[in-house]
């Protein structure tokens, strides 16, 4: 057994000392190497976050939202239907909500405005914004993160809370006005009384919080419109049944149940994440056939090198062994390096090298810190793909080489 | 004692390029003697070495070591064989470039996993019986010629082998490293040990410790033995 040991001692030993040998080529190999995991585990850590963090914020969205339908499309919502809603055995309430999208041709971006709902808003029609999370708040402890936070700012006709996004993007600050085209082109100058918290950047990034009044006026709606309705369920495992009673009581409704809206959030950022996939594929694909090439094409030196050794007494399968330690220490210091610093550019810079590609939409890019979450499967799935291939790869055309007859070293007289 | 019995050795077999290096040798090399192998080149003295030194197998006859067939032994216990009986050197000193002299020296002990710091003796002792101690931890692409020779050699006796094989081992040194290495075989065979060489330089095969020379000629051994 001790003999066993020291003999893997001894191979451990001269692989090491083979790799230093050919410094350049197996530094080079393992930047490249590296390299092509810290981008894999970046996308991979950065999509995974990021759809965690999306689901826990939504986690506190409406279980159905009630959409009227037009000719497959999204139209106003009638006041008319609310009651309708209302009398559905499960629906303990029925909330309308106002909301809409502006363009602003001045920076080019999409904004989302939304009136706040009535219990974030208050029920007294003076409409003071509540401030979320304020300690001692028994409901704000008791939910999730909110998905809005309003930041003690009051919220009055004339007035708008923006996103932080829209802020940075318009140098906006509280008090400041900004300007806006009215559906019949008359310009409505709002002020700014606040900007909302940074904590919920994620999905309020491009948000507007605006007056039911300043909504309608800007946008031309009467009042016996919403943009659509949101139902609260008494029992949460009736949220299925009560959506598809909403359909059937009123035919040009769409319900849509909370978990679809996970579900499209989640298809979103796996298609972001996909996509960065299929454009550094290129990359991985320049690599495996650099490695394959290093794997494959043993040098006349290497080839030397296993003549020689098997001349003096070394087995075939000391020479594997040899080789397989030697791909296994460049692939595992590889995938540790490339996950760690993957960690890092995801959890301590922000994505800084991908943020383009994989947050925000338009011209309005979200600010966040990310809570780190990693997924075990994930992670094996990379080991798999990168450091068994290449190990393998390294093994096959060593085997070849090895299995040669050991005279080869008496007959390869050049130095 | 090595004995070969109607061995040959065909290369590229079946192919138009079919050539026979060896053919029908029947050969006994005596144990604690000096053997040379000497023909010109081309005549199958590195083949028949090879085949001796089980680095090669005969495409056909038997090869016997101590009376024991050895042609048929699958390779884990040819390379067994190889390592406990058999001590190369080779006509290129075949060194491994990038580290020390020592490390080449201990290379082939390690895959029998003997333990470090007994072997580092081991090898230590070897390199200063060739006063070679003084560039025991010099990278090997700074020894002269005849060093790498020297090293080459406490190479090949590091595992204790009871038989020497040496290939045109003069072919690179001087006339002084000649007499030199034949000095070494001197000693080799005072030793007890058995040494086969292949060689075409006078040196080696009139040195007045050869006990025997076969000729060798187109794959077939000229003379007789004796």
């Amino acid at each position: 057994m001790n003999a066993w040991i020291e003999k893997q001692r001894y191979i451990i030993d001269f692989t090491i000392s083979s790799l230093l040998r050919r410094k350049v080529k197996n530094l080079g190999l393992l930047a490249l190497y590296t390299l092509i995991v810290f981008i894999l585990a970046s996308t991979m850590f950065f999509t995974y976050s990021i759809k965690k963090e999306a689901s826990l914020i939504l986690k506190g969205s409406p279980e159905i939202v009630v959409q009227k339908i037009l000719a497959g499309r999204h139209d106003l919502f009638p006041v008319g239907y609310i009651d309708t809603i209302k009398q559905i055995r499960g629906v303990v309430g029925v909330e309308s909500r106002l909301w809409g999208y502006y363009y602003d041709s001045l920076v080019g971006a999409n904004y989302t405005l939304l009136t706040p709902p009535k219990t974030a808003a208050g029920e007294s029609h003076a409409k003071t914004a509540s401030v979320e999370g304020e300690a001692g708040d028994a409901d704000s402890a008791a939910s999730s993160k909110p998905l809005l936070e309003l930041n003690g700012a009051k919220l009055e006709p004339g007035t708008l809370i923006i996103g932080n996004g829209i802020a940075r993007l318009r140098k906006l600050t509280r008090d400041d006005y900004m300007p806006f085209r009215a559906f019949d082109g008359t310009i409505m100058n709002l002020r700014i009384a606040g900007t909302l918290s940074s904590q919920s950047e994620l999905v309020s990034s491009d948000l507007m919080l605006i007056t039911e009044d300043d909504f309608r006026k800007l946008f031309g709606i009467d009042t016996q419109h919403v943009t659509d309705v949101i139902v609260t369920v008494k029992n949460p495992s009736e949220v299925a049944t009560v959506a598809a009673k909403i359909k059937k009581r009123l035919i040009d409704s769409r319900p849509i149940i909370r978990d679809e809206i996970l579900r499209t959030y989640d298809s979103i950022f796996n298609w972001r994440g996909g996509m960065m996939i299929v454009v550094f594929s290129a990359a991985v694909l320049a690599f495996v056939i650099f490695a394959w090439d290093k794997a494959s094409g043993l040098s006349a030196g290497e080839r030397r090198e296993i003549g020689i050794l098997k001349a003096v007494g070394w087995e075939t399968s000391d020479v594997i062994l040899m080789k397989f330690w030697e791909g296994a220490i460049v692939s595992l210091s590889a995938f540790f390096g490339g996950v760690i610093l993957a960690y890092v550019h995801v959890f301590f810079t922000g994505s800084l090298v991908f943020e383009p590609a994989l947050k925000g939409w338009s011209s309005l890019y979200p600010n966040f810190d990310l809570t780190p979450f990693i997924n075990a499967e994930q992670l094996t799935t990379l080991f798999f793909l990168t450091v068994v291939p290449y190990t393998v790869a390294t093994i096959v055309p060593i085997w070849r080489a090895a299995t040669i007859d050991p005279d080869s070293a008496m007959r390869h007289t050049g130095e | 004692m090595i004995e070969l019995v109607n061995v040959k050795k065909v290369f590229n077999a079946g192919n138009p390029s079919e050539f026979s290096a060896l053919n029908s040798v029947n050969l006994c090399i005596a144990e604690n003697h000096v053997t040379v192998l000497k023909g010109p080149s081309g005549s199958g003295k590195t083949t028949l070495l090879s085949i001796v030194g089980c680095m090669s197998r005969p495409s056909a006859g038997r090869v016997k070591l101590n009376g024991r067939e050895i042609t048929s032994l699958p390779e884990r216990f040819l390379t067994d064989i190889r390592r406990k009986t058999f001590g190369f050197i080779f006509q290129q000193p075949n060194l491994i470039k990038g580290i020390s002299v020592l490390e080449n020296v201990m290379l082939p002990a390690y895959p029998l996993g003997e333990k470090r710091s007994q072997l580092r003796i081991k090898a230590l002792h070897g390199l200063n019986e060739l006063n070679l101690s003084s560039k025991a931890n010099a990278k090997v692409e700074w020894l002269s010629g005849g060093e790498a020779q020297r090293v080459s050699i406490v190479r090949a006796l590091i595992n204790d082998p009871g038989i020497i094989i040496a290939d045109e081992p003069t072919a690179h040194l001087d006339t002084k490293l000649s007499y030199r290495f034949m000095e070494i075989i001197e000693k080799f065979k005072a030793e007890g040990k058995t040494v086969i060489i292949t060689s075409h330089d006078p040196l080696v095969y009139e040195a007045a410790m050869v006990d025997r020379v076969v000729n060798l000629r187109d794959g077939r051994i000229e003379d007789m033995p004796a």
